[in-house]
C-alpha cells in the first residue's frame, strides 16, 4: 500500500547473556500508515521498548541479534549500515523518552540541544538553527521561547520539558515519531496536555506515531491501532475500537479489568492480573500467558504445550489464544455483566 | 709581570715535588713548569699520595652537597667541610700543610708570616701578617681587619654558629664584650683582648695559657673582614674574599658560583691553588644523586666528604675501575659508647671494665657499616690520625674482637655483681648505626648476665636534654650512652679535652658523658697546657688516652672510615688528615 | 515575567565571601602551626633555653645560648611571639642583624632561625621551580590520564582496558622515590638521554628548562595519570549509560560527538574538582619528587625547614601552601559552576 510508512515483519531481537538467551522480542509484525497512530501496550518486560529501539537502530553496538524485517518507506533497516541508520535517525524517524529530565543533557541549554538535532541533518548556520529551535519551542506551546531557549533543562517544569523534548524530536520534521511512555513521568493534568500536543502536531505534520505505554487510558485517546505485547510476542492486534469494544485475549481482559473506567459503574475494586511477568530467558512453554490465565485449563492442555498462532477473529483483528470463539464470547459476557471474571466452571457449563 | 708568575709556578711545582718526596709518594708529576699531568689513580692512593697531580688551569670544578652551609660567612660556620672550602675565599692566620699523610697535620702560616710568638708566660701571642695582601676589592688587609673579624663573632645573636673558643680563652673585656654591632667604641675596636700596634701586627691576650693557640687561629674566624663592608647576617651572601676565588653569585640554599679573585697572588699564598676557572657548589641535593653524578662525571667533589651512600658503595667496590677512583681513609672521627661513672654500679671501675671485655666489637663494627663503611675496630680513644696517638689495647678489642666473656665475668665478680646487673643504654634513634649498635651491645652484654633496656632519643636534643644531662642519666638509671667525637684540630687536646677533662662536666650539653673526674687525667691536661714544646705536649696526650682507657669510661667502637669517590677528572686529590676530608683548596680539573 | 538575577554580581559576591573566609582560614592555620611548634616540645619538657641551643653552633657557651634565645624571642610568651609574627605579615619588621637596621616589608614571614635572612624572598625564589614542576606534570597527567580512561571505558573488557588499568594500578601503587630513582638510573646515568638534570629557569633557556624537567614530569605525572585514568574510566562508564546519551544517539549524532560532547563533558565534572585540589596541593610543594630529583622548590624548602626546626620557614611555607590550596578550591568551585549549570541556580 502506498501509504505504508513502516512495515515490521517477524521481528526477533535476542540478547545472549551469561545467564542465557534473552528473547526480548520474539516474532512481531505490524504495519503503520502515514498519519496513523499505533499504540503498543504491555507490562514492563513485554518487549515494547526494545521493539522501538530496534526500529531506531539503537541496539547497534550492543550484543543484540536482530532478525526479521523493518522497512521504513520501503527501505530495509535490518542489516543496513550504521551510517545509513544514523542518517535516518532524527531526520526521518525520531523518538522521545519517558523521563525528559534525565533524557536531556543537563549541561547544555534546551535551545542548543534542539539546534544540535537540527544541525546534524541540515547544513545551515548556527544562527539559523537557533532560530529554528526557538520556532519549534513556540510550536510546542512554550511561552517566551526566545528567552526560554537559553535555559537549562532543570529550569523547566516537567511538562515543559517534555514539550521541549517533543520539539527536539520534531525539529527535522520526521515521518515517524516514536513516543516511549511520554506521559508516565508527568502529572495527570499535564498528561492530557502532552497527548493533545502530540495529536495536534501529528495533524500538522501528517507523521506516523507509535505510542508505547502500559497505560490503556493513554492509548484509548490517541491510537488508531493497538498492539498488545506479552513476553516479547504479540497477544492481540487490532483497531482501537475493536480492542476496546471486543477484546479477545485474556491478557487484554486483565488489562482492561484492572483499568478504572468512567463509562462503567463503579467497581468495588480493581482486578489486577495475578502473577508476575515471565522471565524472557525461560519463557513458559506453549502460551506464555498460561501460568497467569484463568482459562488455561479449558484448552485441554494445549496452552501448556502449543504456542498459540495469531488468528483473525474479525477483519484486521488478530488474537493469539487457544480459546474457541465460543469460550471467548461467554467469558466476555460474564465480564461485562458483573465485571468479575467468570469462574471457569461457569463457562464449561455453558450458562450465561 | 711575567717573572713572578713563573716564579709562582716554580714554587708550586717545587713544593709539590717536595711534598711528594717527604711523604714517600711515588710517581713523577710536578716539575717546574708546564701543565704536565699524569694518572696514578688506584684504590686508597689518595691516603698516602697526591692523585692526578696537575697544574692544568681551567674548567669548572663542581661541588655537589646533600646539605647547605650553616653559613659561608667564615666567622659563622662550624662544619669541617665549610672550613676546608673556606680557604678558597678566606685566609686565616695559620693553616695546615698541603700533603697527604701525617705531615698534613703540620701547622704552616697563611695570612701570618709565621707561628705566633709567645710571651708573658704564655698569655700573649703575637702574629705578624704578610704585607700587600688584598681583599677582592683591592684594599689592603690590615691587622684591624683581623681584629674586627674576631670581634664580630662575639655577637652570638647575629652570628650564632661558630665555635666559642675566643670568647672563652681571651682575656681583657672578652667576657663582657657584646660585639661591634652593639658596641659603640671608637672605630669599632672595642675588644681589649686583641691589640693592633701597627697595620701588620695582631696581639692576642689570653685569660690563661693555652699552648694550642696556633691551632685556634686556623679557624676561619680569624680570616680578615673589612669593617666597612660587614653586613652582619647578610655577609654570608658575599664574603669579601682574600683567597684565590670570590663569590660571583649565591642563591641561598641552592647554588653558589665562585670565580677567580684577580687580587689574589700565588706568591703570597702558596697554601692554596687557583686552577679551575669556575667553582660551582650545588646544595641540598639528593645524596644518591650526588653519588651518581660523581660517577657519571657531572660533578667532581662531594662537598660533605663523609663518603658515598650504600648503593654507590656497592657499585664502586664491585667495579675495579670505579674502585681505583676511591679511597677509604680513617677520617679522624671516632665512634664510641660512654659508661657513666656516676651511675651505679658503674661507680666501681671493675663493673666498667666488665663492659669493656663483654662488648662484641665485631657485631658493633658491623652495626656501624663493617670495615669499609664503618671503620676499623678501635682500642684507644684517639684515632690513629690524631697527633699524640699511641697504639695500645687494654681489653683485647683487636685480639679478641668477639669479646671475652670469661674475663668479663671475672670483672663482674670483682665489682660484686657476679651474676650481672641491670642498666639502660641511650642512643640516637634516628641514626641506624647507633640503633643497631645498641641492639648488638644489648645482645653481647646479656651473654654475661647484664640486662639492659634501650632508650632511643632524637639527635637534635640528645645532648641538650638526655645523654648530655648528668641528672637525667642518673635518675633514669642509664649507665651507657652512644656517641661519637671529632676534634676541631688534630691533636690530642682537641680530641680529648671535652671528652674526659673533669673541668668540662656541665649540667646540660655535657660531652664528658663518662663524668670522668680523674685527678691524674686533669693534672696531665694542666701540665700540657703549660708546655710549649710540641713533642713533650704530644707525648702527654697518649698518656691521657691510656689513663682514660684504664678508667674504662669510654669503649671505642670504630675509628671511622669513609669511602670517598674521586672522579678521574679531578686533579691534586688526597686525604688531608687535618680537615678529616680531602684537601679542597688545591684541587682542579685534570684536563 | 520571570525576574532574572544578574549572574555577574552573584559570582563577585561569591568570590569576595570566599576570600574573606580564606583570610580567616590562614589565620587559623598559622595559629595551629605556632601551637604545634611550641607546645609539643613543651610537653616533652623542653624549655626556651634548650630550644635556643638548637640554633647555636656546637659546644656553645651559656651566654651564647642566652643571646640566641633573646634574639629569637624564644622566652617571650607565645601570644607575644605570635603577635610579632602577625605584625610582620601586615606591617613588616625592622630587624637589626648586623651593623645596620634592615626593613622586611609586608608580607614579612620573619627571618630564618638558621641563616638570619628573610624567609619570604627565599620562598618566592622557590616558587617557579614548584610551579614548573606542578603545571607541566598536571598537563601531562590530565591529558594522558583522561585519554586512557576514555579509551578504556569505550573498550571495556578488552585487552587494552585490562592492560591499561593494570598499568594504572602500578602507577598508583609505586612510590615516587622508587620510580624517580629508577628513571634517573636508567635515563640519566645508564643511557644519558637526560644527563645532568638540574633546574634551569625558563627565562634563561626554555629548551633546557623543558628537557631537564621531562623526567620529573613523567615520574610525577605517572602517579596521578593512573588515578585519573581510573576515575575517567569510571565516570565515562557511568555517563555513557545515562539516558541523555541515548537521546543524543536518537538524534542521529555521530558516535564521536556522543562520546566527547555528551559523554566526556559530563564525566569531567568530578575530574575537574579533583584536579583543582591535586594541583593546589602540589603547588605547595611536590616534596618527594623535588627531593628525589634535587629540585629546589617549595617541597625541598619544606623538608629543610622541618629538619632544621626553623620556625619562620615552617610557618611561611605552611601558610603559602594553605593559601594555594584555598585558592585552588575557590577556582574549582567557580569552575564547577561554569561546567555544571545545575549548580548555579
Amino acid at each position: 500500500m502506498p501509504d505504508t510508512l513502516l512495515d515490521v515483519e517477524d521481528l526477533h531481537i535476542h540478547f545472549p547473556t551469561d545467564d542465557g538467551l534473552v528473547k526480548a522480542v520474539d516474532g512481531i509484525s505490524f504495519r503503520l500508515d502515514r498519519g496513523r497512530t499505533l499504540g503498543i501496550v504491555g507490562e514492563s518486560g513485554s518487549g515494547k521498548s526494545v521493539t522501538s529501539l530496534g526500529i531506531m537502530g539503537l541496539h547497534h553496538g550492543t550484543s543484540a541479534r536482530i532478525t526479521g524485517h523493518i522497512k521504513l518507506d520501503g527501505e530495509e533497516l535490518v542489516g543496513a549500515t550504521p551510517a545509513r541508520i544514523r542518517e535516518l535517525r532524527g531526520s526521518r524517524m525520531a523518538m522521545i523518552f519517558q523521563d525528559p529530565l534525565s533524557s536531556l543533557h543537563p549541561f547544555y541549554t534546551v535551545g542548543s540541544q534542539i539546534a544540535e538535532a537540527y544541525l546534524v541533518h541540515n547544513d545551515v548556520s548556527k544562527k539559523v538553527a537557533r532560530a529554528h529551535a526557538v520556532d519549534m519551542l513556540g510550536r510546542v506551546g512554550i511561552p517566551q521561547p526566545t528567552t526560554r531557549a537559553d535555559d537549562y533543562p532543570h529550569q523547566f517544569s516537567g511538562g515543559m520539558r517534555q514539550r521541549a523534548m517533543i520539539a527536539m524530536a520534531l525539529s527535522c520534521d520526521p515521518e515517524l515519531l516514536i513516543a516511549d511512555e511520554p506521559t508516565t513521568a508527568l502529572d495527570v493534568t499535564v498528561q492530557a496536555q502532552i497527548l493533545d500536543l502530540i495529536w495536534d502536531l501529528q495533524q500538522e505534520y501528517h507523521s506516523a506515531v507509535i505510542i508505547i505505554t502500559h497505560d490503556l487510558g493513554v492509548v484509548a485517546e490517541l491510537s488508531d491501532d493497538i498492539l498488545v505485547m506479552y513476553a516479547g510476542r504479540m497477544a492481540e492486534y487490532g483497531t482501537a475500537e475493536e480492542i476496546f469494544d471486543d477484546p479477545g485475549h485474556p491478557y487484554t481482559w486483565g488489562l482492561l479489568g484492572s483499568m478504572p473506567r468512567l463509562d462503567q459503574e463503579r467497581l468495588e475494586r480493581l482486578l489486577p492480573i495475578k502473577g508476575t511477568p515471565p522471565s524472557l530467558i525461560n519463557v513458559p512453554a506453549g502460551c506464555p500467558f498460561h501460568p497467569r490465565c484463568r482459562y488455561a485449563e479449558l484448552t485441554d492442555g494445549r496452552a501448556q504445550t502449543e504456542i498459540p498462532a495469531l488468528r483473525e477473529v474479525a477483519p484486521g483483528h488478530l488474537v493469539a489464544c487457544h480459546l474457541t470463539s465460543d469460550q471467548r464470547r461467554k467469558a466476555q459476557a460474564a465480564l461485562a455483566e458483573n465485571a468479575v471474571e467468570a469462574p471457569a466452571a461457569q463457562l464449561t457449563q455453558g450458562e450465561p | 709581570m711575567r717573572r713572578p708568575r713563573t716564579f709562582g709556578l716554580a714554587a708550586l711545582g717545587a713544593a709539590a715535588a717536595l711534598a711528594l718526596a717527604a711523604c714517600g709518594g711515588s710517581s713523577g708529576g710536578g716539575g717546574s713548569s708546564g701543565t704536565g699531568s699524569s694518572s696514578n689513580a688506584s684504590y686508597n692512593a689518595g691516603i698516602t699520595s697526591v692523585v692526578n697531580p696537575s697544574t692544568h688551569k681551567g674548567g669548572t670544578l663542581t661541588f655537589d652537597w646533600r646539605a647547605a652551609p650553616d653559613s659561608f660567612d667564615p666567622g659563622n660556620t662550624y662544619y669541617a667541610a665549610d672550613w676546608d672550602f673556606a680557604r678558597f675565599y678566606s685566609m686565616a692566620l695559620m693553616t695546615y700543610k698541603n700533603c697527604p699523610g701525617a705531615c698534613g697535620k703540620t701547622l704552616v702560616p697563611a695570612l701570618a708570616t709565621g707561628p705566633g710568638v709567645v710571651s708573658d708566660k704564655g698569655l700573649t701571642w703575637t702574629y705578624h701578617i704578610k704585607p700587600g695582601i688584598k681583599f677582592e676589592d683591592g684594599t689592603t688587609v690590615t691587622s684591624k681587619d683581623v681584629k674586627y673579624a674576631v670581634e664580630r663573632t662575639f655577637d652570638r645573636g647575629v652570628l650564632p654558629n661558630g665555635p666559642s673558643y675566643f670568647q672563652v680563652l681571651l682575656g681583657g673585656n672578652a667576657a663582657k664584650y657584646p660585639g661591634p654591632y652593639k658596641d659603640r667604641s671608637k672605630n669599632l675596636m672595642g675588644l681589649t683582648a686583641i691589640g693592633t700596634p701597627n697595620a701588620t701586627t695582631v696581639v692576642f691576650h689570653l685569660a690563661k695559657p693555652f699552648s694550642d693557640f696556633n691551632y685556634l687561629v686556623t679557624i676561619p674566624q680569624t680570616a680578615p673582614v673589612p669593617p666597612n663592608k660587614d653586613t652582619g647576617a647578610k655577609y654570608q651572601l658575599h664574603p669579601i674574599s682574600t683567597g684565590p676565588y670570590k663569590f660571583q653569585s649565591y642563591q641561598l640554599n641552592k647554588q653558589a658560583v665562585l670565580v677567580p679573585n684577580t687580587q689574589w697572588k700565588q706568591s703570597t699564598d702558596p697554601t692554596v691553588s687557583q686552577l679551575a676557572s669556575k667553582i660551582v657548589v650545588n646544595m641540598n641535593m639528593n645524596p644518591n644523586d650526588v653519588d651518581n653524578r660523581l660517577i657519571a662525571g657531572d660533578a667532581q667533589v662531594d662537598f660533605a666528604g663523609t663518603g658515598v651512600q650504600a648503593a654507590a658503595r656497592a657499585k664502586i667496590l664491585a667495579n675495579p675501575s670505579l674502585k681505583a677512583n676511591s679511597d677509604d681513609p680513617i677520617t679522624g672521627f671516632g665512634w664510641f659508647f660512654y659508661i657513666d661513672s656516676k651511675v651505679a654500679p658503674f661507680t666501681n671501675v671493675d663493673c666498667r671494665r666488665a663492659i669493656e671485655y663483654a662488648a662484641n666489637h665485631t657485631t658493633l663494627q658491623n652495626a656501624y657499616g663493617g670495615p669499609i663503611a664503618g671503620g676499623a675496630i678501635g682500642s684507644t680513644v684517639m684515632p690513629p690520625t690524631v697527633t699524640g696517638y699511641q697504639k695500645f689495647d687494654l681489653y683485647e678489642a683487636t685480639t679478641k674482637p668477639n669479646g671475652d666473656p670469661a674475663k668479663a665475668k671475672q670483672e663482674l665478680k670483682a665489682c660484686g655483681h657476679p651474676s650481672g646487673f641491670s642498666t639502660g643504654i641511650a642512643y640516637r634513634s634516628d641514626r641506624p648505626t647507633e640503633t643497631q649498635g645498641a641492639q648488638a651491645l644489648q645482645q653481647a652484654l646479656s651473654q654475661v648476665g647484664i640486662k639492659t633496656t634501650l632508650h632511643g632519643y632524637p639527635s637534635s636534643t640528645y645532648y641538650t636534654n638526655f645523654a648530655g644531662v648528668p641528672k637525667y642519666m642518673s635518675s633514669h638509671n642509664i649507665g651507657i650512652a652512644f656517641g661519637g667525637w671529632g676534634a676541631d684540630w688534630p691533636d690530642g687536646y682537641g680530641f680529648l679535652d671535652e671528652l674526659v677533662n673533669g673541668n668540662t662536666i656541665v649540667p646540660a650539653g655535657n660531652t664528658n658523658i663518662g663524668q670522668l673526674n680523674d685527678p691524674v687525667v686533669n693534672n696531665l691536661f694542666a701540665k700540657a697546657a703549660g708546655l710549649n714544646n710540641a713533642a713533650q705536649r704530644n707525648a702527654i696526650w697518649g698518656q691521657i688516652d691510656r689513663q682514660v682507657m684504664k678508667d674504662a669510661v669510654i669503649v671505642p667502637i670504630v675509628y671511622a672510615k669513609a669511602l670517598i669517590y674521586r672522579p678521574s677528572s679531578l686533579s691534586n686529590v688526597y686525604f688531608q688528615q687535618a680537615y678529616q676530608l680531602n684537601n679542597y683548596a688545591v684541587e682542579g680539573l685534570k684536563s | 515575567m520571570r525576574p532574572r538575577r544578574a549572574p555577574a554580581r552573584t559570582v563577585v559576591t561569591f568570590i569576595i565571601r570566599r576570600l574573606i573566609g580564606t583570610v580567616f582560614l590562614l589565620i587559623v592555620v598559622s595559629m595551629i602551626t605556632f601551637a604545634i611548634f611550641f607546645l609539643i616540645p613543651k610537653l616533652a619538657g623542653q624549655n626556651a633555653y634548650q630550644l635556643a641551643s638548637e640554633y647555636v653552633g656546637r659546644n656553645p657557651t651559656r651566654s651564647a645560648i642566652l643571646q640566641v634565645e633573646a634574639k629569637l624571642g624564644l622566652n617571650d610568651p607565645i601570644y607575644l611571639q605570635y603577635g610579632r609574627f602577625l605584625k610582620g605579615i601586615v606591617v613588616g619588621v625592622h630587624y637589626r642583624s648586623g651593623p645596620s637596621v634592615t626593613y622586611c616589608p609586608p608580607p614579612c614571614f620573619g627571618y630564618s632561625f638558621r641563616t638570619g635572612l628573610p624567609v619570604w624572598p627565599q620562598m618566592v625564589s622557590d616558587i617557579p621551580v614548584t610551579l614548573s614542576l606542578a603545571i607541566g606534570a598536571s598537563i601531562l597527567w590530565l591529558v594522558g590520564g583522561v585519554s586512557i580512561g576514555v579509551l578504556s571505558a569505550l573498550r571495556r573488557g578488552t585487552l587494552f582496558d585490562r592492560f591499561s588499568m593494570g598499568v594504572a594500578l602500578a602507577g598508583v601503587s609505586l612510590p615516587i622515590f622508587f620510580t624517580g630513582l629508577i628513571a634517573l638510573e636508567l635515563f640519566s646515568y645508564k643511557w644519558p638521554i637526560f644527563p645532568n638534570v638540574q633546574f634551569v629557569p625558563f627565562t634563561q633557556n626554555p629548551l633546557l628548562w623543558a628537557r631537564n624537567l621531562v623526567l620529573p614530569w613523567i615520574v610525577l605525572a605517572f602517579l596521578y595519570a593512573a588515578l585519573y585514568a581510573r576515575l575517567t574510566r569510571a565516570g565515562m562508564l557511568e555517563t555513557m549509560s545515562e539516558d541523555y546519551i541515548r537521546t543524543a544517539r536518537a538524534k542521529g549524532l555521530r558516535e564521536r560527538k556522543v562520546i566527547f560532547k555528551h559523554g566526556l563533558r559530563a564525566a569531567l565534572t568530578p575530574i575537574v574538582t579533583i584536579f583543582g585540589m591535586d594541583l593546589g596541593l602540589l603547588l605547595g610543594g611536590a616534596i618527594i619528587t623535588e627531593v628525589t630529583f634535587s629540585l629546589h622548590g617549595l617541597g625541598l624548602f619544606t623538608v629543610e625547614a622541618v629538619q632544621n626546626q626553623d620556625l619562620p620557614e615552617i610557618l611561611g611555607v605552611t601558610m603559602l601552601a594553605a593559601f594555594f590550596i584555598v585558592i585552588a578550591n575557590l577556582v574549582v568551585d567557580i569552575l564547577y559552576a561554569v561546567v555544571d549549570p545545575r549548580v548555579r541556580h
